[in-house]
């Protein structure tokens, strides 16, 4: 606009700021810094805490500063143009695997625990799961998914598959990591709600890989399913610059799923219903892999609504849990185990649709407080008892992945 | 006595035999463990990063000397409770810089993210400078 600005911004946000301030082309851009949260105190309040008070960054009056930020003339610094050039470093580094291991560390390339070191060996590996070109552009990435607000970095073939090595994931994972990665979908993200990214994958490809579908299914307790959540994460990490705290991620009380996120394999053999791919208009036999984010899921016996009896009503009690999930944002999703969803389809509701419907009459004079595209039911798990989780986790897009081999 | 001073000896080579061999074996292993490091061999790993875009650096917006005279804008953004502060921050203005005269005004768009352009073109009409906020 080229009209003088002072953006208020906590002070809890020092870091992720500057550095955005930075990305936008003004690194020395004049922020007020107050101290927060606002939200949620009187006028009263704000006027002794912040308008009257000092600003914890600088320890000077915030009003005074914010005149001065608009009145002071500008210095040298603060009128560069042109353009800075920033470097990802060296192509390659030589160390002892111990070394390298502290300095991948250290740089914040990992999740914190140990990683494959990529060598050219293992990356050339792992680079025989694709017929793509290594040095193929697959997408870009920003902490914020849109990137309207940090930048997107690009990356190729080969960036995704250094990940994947790193992560500890074999070859044939490589064309579901390479769809993932190129929907530019971050699994962790800047948000302070702390959101996980979750995958649900349909076709042969389940079986192809080694997914676990049946018992422990949203568990560590398959090797596909581990890593390839970790590779996400990791991508995530060194390919979008997300995840680093104080800057490009904020999550106020964090996730522990962000460590290997939520892979769903889903367990189409023993649904009633037709794969969530189909549901979504792809074709049986195509393999996809469709990505979601939100908080997560939690088993559905954490809800008040849920009830222990001799005889039970799944579609119920899914429906009253359903009823206490908020219907915006973030929608909700329920990940049922065969037994429920049998027991669902056995109470008549052949489709999911069906099913759909049902959960989203409101009672007698009140509205539906859900659209169909912010409820989503999977079918994941093993046969072995009558659990399954619901949380908030919304639907963001499904894509092929058999274009990536 | 003979049999006492036997018995001592013979105990002082046992806790001999356990106590300072293991702590030679400990020596030992330093020396090998320190030996194996500087042998470890050196392996050669790629970056894991992807490409960071270059950065157009903006000139910021040329100030005025003062604000007498001048009218600024305080917008809020829509987040839940700026509003509360930013009104606090008029106040302010209009008790201890009564020359200075005070817009508040609330952006509009979908989300505090949005972009208002129709308030952007008001302010660069209007505005000598604005103050907008408040996430959190």
């Amino acid at each position: 606009m080229g009209i003088p600005a002072v953006p208020l911004v906590l002070s809890e946000f020092y870091k992720q700021e500057t550095e955005a301030a930075l990305l936008k082309g003004m690194p020395g851009l004049r922020i007020e810094w107050v101290r927060g949260p606002v939200w949620g105190k009187t006028r009263e309040q704000l006027r002794r805490d912040v308008v009257n008070g000092i600003s914890p960054i600088s320890k000077k009056n915030v009003m005074q500063e914010i005149v001065e930020h608009l009145t002071k003339p500008l210095t040298a610094e603060e009128k560069r143009t042109g353009e800075l050039v920033r470097d990802k470093g060296p192509a390659t580094f030589t160390d002892t695997p111990d070394n390298l291991q502290k300095m991948f560390l250290e740089k914040r390339w990992t999740d914190f625990l140990p990683v494959v070191l990529p060598t050219e060996e293992k990356v050339a590996d792992m680079l025989k799961g694709t017929s793509h070109d290594p040095d193929e552009v697959v997408g870009k990435m920003s902490p914020t998914n849109t990137g309207g607000y940090f930048e997107y970095w690009t990356f190729t073939v080969k960036d995704v598959a250094v990940n994947a090595v790193m992560a500890g994931c074999k070859p044939e994972y490589l064309p579901l990591l390479l769809a993932v990665a190129s929907t530019g979908k971050e699994a962790i993200s800047v948000s302070d709600n702390g959101f996980v990214g979750a995958l649900v994958i349909n076709g042969a490809i389940r079986d192809e890989i080694g997914l676990n579908y049946e018992i422990g299914a949203l568990g560590p307790y398959a090797h596909a399913n581990t890593t390839i959540g970790r590779a996400w994460s990791l991508i995530a990490i060194n390919l979008g610059n997300c995840g680093k705290v104080g800057t490009t991620y904020m999550g106020t009380v964090g996730n522990p799923m962000n460590l290997i996120n939520i892979v769903i394999a889903e367990n189409e053999r023993d649904s009633p219903w037709q794969p969530y791919s189909v549901r979504k208009g792809f074709k049986p036999n195509q393999n996809i892999v469709s990505l979601f984010e939100g908080w997560g899921v939690l088993s559905a016996k954490n809800w008040r609504a849920n009830v222990w009896g001799k005889e039970m009503n799944f579609p119920k009690i899914i429906k009253d849990i359903f009823i206490t999930q908020a219907p915006f944002l973030f929608g909700a999703t329920a990940v049922l185990s065969p037994p429920i969803a049998n027991f669902v389809k056995n109470a008549g509701y052949n489709t999911v649709d069906d099913f759909k419907k049902y959960l989203m009459e409101a009672p007698a004079g009140q509205q539906p407080w859900f659209q169909p595209n912010a409820m989503e039911i999977i079918v994941t798990g093993g046969t072995n008892n009558n659990y399954y989780s619901i949380g908030g986790l919304m639907y963001l897009q499904s894509v092929e992945i058999d274009k990536w081999r | 006595m003979k049999g006492y001073i036997s018995t001592a000896v013979i105990t002082a080579l046992c806790l001999g035999l356990f106590c300072g061999f293991p702590a030679l074996d400990n020596q030992a292993m330093a020396q090998g463990n320190k030996a194996a490091a500087s042998a470890e061999p050196r392996i050669t790993v790629l970056n894991p990063l992807g490409n960071p875009p270059p950065v157009k650096l903006k000139s910021m917006a040329p100030r005025p000397a003062s604000l007498d005279g001048k009218t600024i804008y305080i917008v809020d953004d829509g987040f839940v409770g700026g509003d509360n502060l930013l009104l606090e921050m008029v106040d302010w203005f209009t008790q201890n810089m009564p020359k200075t005269k005070v817009v508040f005004k609330r952006k509009g768009g979908m989300g505090f993210e949005a972009e208002d352009p129709q308030l952007w073109a008001e302010i660069k009409q209007n505005a000598a400078a604005v103050i907008i906020g408040m996430g959190h």
